[in-house]
């Protein structure tokens, strides 16, 4: 399988999750778009991309099971996507924009921009603590929004108007890599009258049988560049119809976009159609990302063996580190393609980004493999992605390298225990001090 | 391509190999260079301004930094973009006259860099943007949607209408900026948007006298440069402007995809955050590093690098053909010769004949019969686009002040020969329009009084154009009837 895709022959590739790969069959086929583009660069940016990418989102429609192609366009990625949606809300005083502490960062910090900038909506923050279960995250997201609308209610008495409330919710969370039920959680999402934005980032071409329009997210959004091997940068935009009016503009602005006085039409796709001049060629490419896939096997197959390393490499990893994987005790029902195994730490290591430079030097540079390292409630964790050219024997290979780094980190940030000390000794200093 | 051995970096001389073409010395400029790009055989391409054209080294380039890429995700998008993207941009801040190279920030097309400065202004009621009629429409319709969402944001538009005279051109505007800022109300924001080069037509604008006149009056000046870098000498330093932007792959030679934004550092304070808002964001305040904004473009979501990094072969690639200079030279005579061929064949005139405000674009009018100028048409619009692209050539086709035009760019792969035959061209496609509009089923909505009421409410359906799965040529207008075929037929007549 490595034949199909260009890495460096040395480097075991155990992080496709953050960046995607291109596969080299489909660099192959894009290649004729390119010499498209410049044999003709009036008639292809006029006229060929445009069909050809009206094509293209035809066929993305239907795989994500859209209701309608006119739902669904192309964006250089999710955070894009995202902030498009996030901005052409208005936004009032009252209203509460409401992300996760596992949002994907660049989220978080729309969110926190868009509270930092008059009128200063409420930014609100979902806690998702791993280990969890499906069942207790749909518990406490049920509870945390009827919360939200008691906030809402006072609000509502206090300025004469009904705010709104915006939640934005990971289908696939980044780090931990874990499967949220994000479709039960957007249920909730209607029945307690909050719009739900979805960041589907990791979903496409790793979550099977997306079916959309059943579904029904307010927005949603994901990557192609990512689990379905188009190439960078690629993505997808869902508004359902009923909300095309809450995109009054792309990012740039189109020449398409009309004023909503005088906009007696939809006019979303027109809207992206064109926003200045970019490389349009990624979007062309999720066409051929789908053929090869499809040669491969088809995304059920793909995806079998990818969760199947997945369970497979995590267990063995985790035997060779001693220690545990991260929804092990809830059958692994977080677990897609990425699994998530935590670092053999001592529990009082500190959580210095500093460790996970370590780790690129230890690993990236001088093993020439690396998976994601992240720090979540109280522990370091590793997150493996698991692809059509990963083998069990990869995650054994990383198993003993992170051994190796381990020790040697420990030796030279020291496990923590001080550092600790330090911290309870200055606490008892306080409370004699207050006594006094 | 070997992996990396150390956390040390890679610049991009290491990463590129050294193209054997620069061992040998160029040609003279003229269809010589044309082996040099990779348009189809027998396209005839005058239209440079609107999409640039990659040299093939270039493309070769291109090619080898996506391979690199693509080696090892993890080690490029963490490590080894890094200091190669600085490289870029300290090359092109050397380039512009910039100050500093944190003055110099990516992004990916003019648009985009217009965009995210406009989005990050605090707008409030009383708050003025002023726009001109010929201001490009992403841009144009950027100021519409911040009027649109925010209220008591008012538009005022200066109306620049060629043919004109510099100093004309400065005494309207000197006039414009005093009334609007007489009639402002106190504590109000003005910003206004001076093209340095104005798209359609394309115009060379005294545009460091008009920034100088917003300035003297206390109002913001975003400079929209998109056609600038590569085709007119830039010392942004000295400039006064707020704001620029610049595409790259439009007269620079860089892939498609690439502009930078110039922040100098007495804006920075405006520029809160990219677009999309990157991870490296940090709220407003004491804790906030001064050059937060300049973190949050060097990384603000997944993308392609590849058209960024392009642009330190493409000025490999200037300095192999001959220099800046004799770029500019050759291309600003070309397009002022040409333009007089251009007149002559059509039997019209060149909009701009002394010549003040041509560098590598020229326009002429086009012979269309007054009848059918008199209001805009968008059929009329679609249809020149699609007979010149099924005769195998292009140059911009525009309505301005009740008269169609052509705007031709001149490059160095261009010659004078080049204007006889597209002269020819267009003579024989404006007489099968005039012919053909006389029986044809226009849309009523096709029609507006001026491109600019128009672009209010672009509609969807306009000419047809039969296409062959969009790989082949259109076929032209047919003579008695126009059946929408959908929207994108009106990119043609919008887009410069």
């Amino acid at each position: 399988m490595r034949e199909c895709f260009s890495f460096d022959p040395e480097y075991i590739n155990m992080n496709h999750g953050s960046y995607g790969s291109l596969p080299s069959p489909v660099a192959e086929a894009i290649k004729p778009y390119y010499a498209l583009a410049e044999a003709n660069p009036d008639l292809f940016h006029r006229f060929t991309s445009i069909d050809l990418i009206r094509n293209v989102r035809e066929r993305m429609a239907k795989f994500i099971g859209a209701a309608h192609a006119e739902e669904v366009v192309f964006v250089p990625n999710a955070s894009h996507g995202l902030n498009t949606i996030l901005r052409d809300f208005t936004w009032n005083e009252g209203d509460i924009i409401c992300s996760c502490n596992t949002s994907y960062k660049s989220i978080s910090t729309t969110a926190q921009y868009i509270s930092d900038i008059p009128p200063h909506p409420e930014n609100a923050q979902f806690s998702i603590l791993f280990p969890t279960s499906h069942t207790k995250i749909i518990q406490d997201w049920r509870a945390y929004l009827q919360s939200l609308n008691e906030t809402r209610a006072q609000s509502a008495r206090e300025l004469g108007r009904r705010p709104k409330i915006v939640a934005i919710i990971d289908s696939i969370i980044s780090v931990p890599g874990a499967l949220l039920p994000w479709k039960e959680m957007v249920k909730i999402c209607k029945e307690e009258d909050v719009w739900s934005v979805v960041d589907g980032a990791h979903s496409i071409g790793q979550e099977p049988d997306l079916n959309l329009a059943e579904a029904d997210p307010d927005f949603w959004v994901t990557n192609c560049h990512k689990w379905l091997y188009a190439k960078r940068s690629c993505a997808l935009l869902y508004v359902p119809k009923r909300n095309q009016h809450i995109i009054k503009a792309s990012f740039p602005t189109s020449h398409a976009y009309i004023s909503p006085e005088k906009r007696d039409v939809l006019n979303f796709v027109e809207q992206f159609e064109w926003n200045g001049t970019i490389d349009f060629v990624p979007y062309i490419s999720a066409s051929c990302a789908l053929d090869f896939r499809a040669w491969l096997g088809g995304e059920h197959v793909i995806n079998a063996y990818c969760h199947r390393i997945a369970l497979e490499g995590g267990k063995r990893l985790a035997q060779i580190l001693g220690t545990e994987i991260i929804d092990e005790g809830q059958d692994f029902q977080f677990t897609l393609n990425m699994v998530n195994v935590a670092v053999p730490f001592p529990p009082t290591m500190s959580s210095d980004f500093e460790i996970d430079m370590a780790f690129r030097r230890k690993l990236l540079i001088k093993k020439k493999i690396y998976p994601a390292f992240f720090y979540h409630n109280g522990k370091w964790w590793t997150r493996c992605s698991a692809q059509v050219w990963s083998q069990v024997e990869d995650f054994e290979f990383l198993g003993e390298a992170i051994l190796e780094a381990c020790k040697e980190i420990v030796r030279e940030f020291g496990d923590g225990s001080e550092e600790k000390a330090i911290r309870e000794i200055g606490k008892e200093v306080e409370n004699l001090t207050l006594k006094i | 391509m070997t992996s990396p051995n150390s956390l040390e970096t890679l610049t991009l001389d290491q990463v590129l190999k050294p193209n054997s073409l620069f061992q040998q010395s160029a040609p003279k400029f003229g269809h010589d260079f044309l082996k040099y790009y990779s348009f189809k055989a027998g396209f005839l391409n005058l239209n440079n301004g609107s999409f640039g054209a990659l040299p093939k080294v270039v493309t070769e380039a291109c090619t080898e930094l996506t391979a690199w890429q693509e080696e090892n995700t993890d080690y490029f998008f963490r490590i080894g973009f890094i200091p190669p993207l600085i490289g870029v941009r300290e090359q092109l801040a050397k380039f512009v006259g910039a100050s500093d190279v944190d003055e110099i920030v990516m992004v990916a097309n003019t648009s985009t860099g217009m965009g995210v400065v406009l989005r990050n202004f605090l707008w409030k009621s009383g708050d003025i943007i002023i726009r001109c009629n010929t201001t490009y429409a992403t841009v144009y319709k950027t100021i519409q949607y911040i009027h649109d969402t925010t209220p008591g944001v008012q538009i005022s538009e200066f109306q620049l209408l060629f043919p004109t005279t510099r100093k004309a051109v400065l005494k309207g505007w000197q006039k414009h900026i005093d009334n609007v800022k007489l009639n402002a109300p106190k504590g109000s924001k003005i910003v206004a948007i001076v093209d340095s080069i104005v798209a359609n037509p394309g115009a060379s604008m005294p545009w460091k006298e008009m920034v100088k006149i917003c300035k003297d009056a206390g109002i913001w000046a975003i400079v929209d440069g998109a056609h600038s870098v590569g085709q007119e000498p830039l010392d942004l330093k000295t400039s006064g402007a707020d704001f620029f932007v610049s595409s790259a792959h439009k007269w620079l030679n860089a892939k498609r995809g690439c502009a930078f934004l110039w922040i100098p550092k007495k804006s920075r304070d405006i520029m809160l955050t990219t677009i999309p808002t990157s991870a490296s964001y940090v709220s407003p305040g004491p804790d906030r590093p001064e050059t937060n904004i300049v973190s949050q473009f060097q990384y603000n979501g997944t993308i392609d690098y590849t058209p960024y990094l392009s642009v330190d072969y493409a000025f490999k690639w200037r300095e192999w053909v001959g220099g800046e200079a004799a770029i500019h030279k050759y291309c600003n005579r070309l397009a002022r010769e040409g333009g007089k061929v251009l007149a002559r064949v059509m039997d019209t005139n060149v909009m701009d004949p002394d010549g003040e405000f041509t560098l590598a674009m020229v326009n002429v009018v086009l012979p269309i019969a007054k009848d059918l100028s008199a209001v805009y048409d968008a059929s009329i619009a679609t249809a020149l686009t699609n007979k010149l692209l099924a005769q195998n050539l292009f140059a911009v086709t525009f309505y301005h002040r009740e008269l169609w035009w052509t705007r031709v760019s001149a490059q160095i792969w261009n010659d004078l020969s080049d204007f006889e035959i597209l002269g020819n061209a267009l003579v024989s496609i404006c007489s099968e329009i005039v012919a053909e509009h006389k029986n044809a089923n226009i849309p009523q909505n096709s029609k507006a009084q001026s491109f600019n009421s128009y672009l209010e409410r672009p509609f969807k359906g306009a000419v047809a154009h039969d296409y062959n799965k969009g790989l082949g040529y259109p076929q032209p207008v047919t003579a008695t009837t126009v059946v929408p075929v959908g929207y994108h037929t009106h990119l043609a007549s919008i887009r410069p």
